[in-house]
């Protein structure tokens, strides 16, 4: 069996201490794993990829990272909380956050060389990690002067350049155009080949199917509703309708209307 | 409605959209720094040295004539350089008055610097009376005050802003600072982006931006919109600093290309 690199046991997160964010998660993420991470916007999902990447600590219950409780003791010390960032990324959902450097080339290596890797190193992912991601051209322009689809590429180089164990990202396709969502989903799943472990937050059912084994389905309670195979999840037609994630579509062909449950939650909210 | 009350109900508006388009083209815009003029040729940690080592000979001498050869060179320079003078005089001369005014009038009068009298007038009862040492030191201090202010202009005008961060770590500028600048620089055009999308919006739905009391209370709610966006992204923003594995003492690629 795979070694458990996450392990919650009823963790609660509140907000200043009176907004919960989260009530009584239970999870367990073993390496290698495809991790997807569902639900109506405000219902936690940021929340617990930020616990995850230890950003924010939970109020109770417990979370352990690599069987070590990761709290904000483990974190403060710099020794174990630089071992804890090789080991795991976050993407964030928004990429103005992500790209703070003055140039692309800089907030790739930036992730790198603050955890130690040697600059020849760095050189090395700076250059797999351009070609990869087919960002070599951008590399020494200022992020504001990107397009959203090239800033989202350049926050999971960022991540990339880092090569950790296990990759969270927060709505990584969210508003990207057909082609690029399509080559970011290629980049997870080779990732995942090569053993990593991939959390993803998304409200675009259609791609869950691909980058998740594991769902599991948040509500606006601010807990886990049900986990599961993907298939079976996806396939609940009346569960995803009564939480929010599937809605009925209505179109017309040959002048005749049809209507049908429809997957993506964003794409077609009114 | 008249043409008048129009020009009074847009002030706030164009002050809004000047104001959003001076920051900006005063502090991104590098399109001069793209030209292949003389000054954009230079080696970046030349042309800050010789730049920094005229700004050190303007602030010692003492001759406004001597100070005002250097500022004549900077125009040279500039035109050179492929700068329009009229833009290049504009973008100066809005920031003199800034720096230079609130010292130099005071300094003109006989309370402030003694001396023998050049000129008196009276106002508000009172004799107030310009003395020649008082004159002769605010030519003096306004004449560097532009000199030195043409030079930062034409530095920051001709050269990429990444690669004065870059001259600014070769120099020795502590990681932290540059990183500060760097960062500030970057979120400043966000926040401008934002603004003028707001301001779009706005138009959009009420087809002006502004009206008298009501425009006041938009823009007043619009700021403070603005500085809790700024809060909630300087805290998400240290965050993603943190996952990365910073740890409050960025370290930085040698030899980075200039």
């Amino acid at each position: 069996m795979s070694e458990v690199l996450f392990e919650l046991k009823d963790v609660y997160y509140s907000y200043l201490g009176k907004y919960p964010a989260l009530c009584g998660i239970d999870m367990t993420i073993a390496q290698g794993e495809k991790i997807a991470v569902i639900g109506a916007n405000g219902t936690g999902k940021s929340t617990l990829l930020h616990l995850l990447d230890g950003l924010i600590f939970s109020d109770r219950g417990q979370l352990k990272a690599f069987g070590i409780p990761l709290t904000e003791d483990f974190i403060n010390d710099t020794e174990s909380s630089c071992n804890f960032r090789r080991k795991v990324g976050l993407v964030f959902q928004n990429a103005d956050i992500q790209l703070f450097c003055p140039t692309v080339r800089e907030d790739i290596v930036f992730g790198p060389l603050q955890l130690g890797v040697k600059d020849d190193e760095v050189q090395q992912r700076l250059l797999e990690i351009s070609r990869l991601l087919s960002i070599e051209h951008l590399l020494d322009r200022v992020p504001h002067q990107l397009s959203v689809g090239e800033k989202r590429k350049v926050a999971i180089a960022t991540v990339f350049a880092i090569d950790p164990e296990v990759f969270i990202l927060d709505e990584p396709t969210a508003g990207l155009d057909p082609l690029t969502v399509r080559h970011i989903i290629d980049l997870i799943l080779q990732a995942n080949q090569k053993g990593k472990t991939i959390i993803t937050s998304t409200h675009d059912l259609h791609t869950v199917g691909e980058i998740a084994d594991t769902v599991y389905v948040f509500d606006e309670a601010k807990t886990i509703v049900r986990q599961g195979k993907t298939e079976a999840i996806l396939s609940d037609r009346d569960f995803l309708s009564a939480h929010n994630l599937v809605h009925v579509h209505g179109h017309t062909h040959e002048h005749q209307l049809h209507v049908h449950p429809h997957l993506s939650l964003e794409k077609h909210s009114l | 409605m008249s043409r008048a009350f129009h020009i009074k109900s847009n002030f706030i508006e164009h002050s809004l959209i000047g104001a959003v388009t001076f920051i900006k083209d005063a502090t991104l815009c590098e399109e001069h720094a793209s030209h292949k003029g003389f000054l954009q040729a230079v080696d970046a940690r030349i042309k800050t040295m010789t730049f920094f080592a005229f700004l050190v000979v303007a602030v010692s001498l003492k001759s406004a004539l001597w100070i005002s050869w250097i500022y004549v060179s900077c125009l040279i320079l500039a035109v050179m350089s492929q700068i329009p003078l009229g833009f290049f005089l504009l973008r100066t001369w809005v920031f003199i008055p800034l720096f230079s005014f609130c010292i130099a009038i005071p300094a003109l009068f006989s309370f402030v610097t003694p001396g023998e009298p050049a000129w008196s007038f009276y106002f508000l009862g009172v004799k107030w009376i310009i003395t020649r040492p008082g004159l002769d030191g605010a030519i003096v201090f306004v004449v560097r005050v532009a000199t030195s202010v043409s030079l930062v202009v034409l530095l920051s005008l001709t050269t990429r802003h990444t690669q004065l961060l870059k001259v600014l770590r070769l120099f020795g500028v502590p990681q932290v600072f540059v990183l500060t600048v760097a960062m500030s620089y970057r979120y400043l055009y966000l926040f401008a982006q934002m603004l003028e999308n707001i301001l779009t919006a706005v138009k959009s739905r009420v087809g002006v931006v502004s009206a008298h009391q009501k425009g006041r209370k938009v823009v007043a709610w619009n700021i403070a919109n603005m500085w809790n966006r700024a809060q909630q992204m300087n805290e998400q923003v240290y965050l993603a600093m943190l996952s990365r594995g910073y740890t409050g003492e960025p370290r930085v690629l040698k030899g980075l290309p200039l």
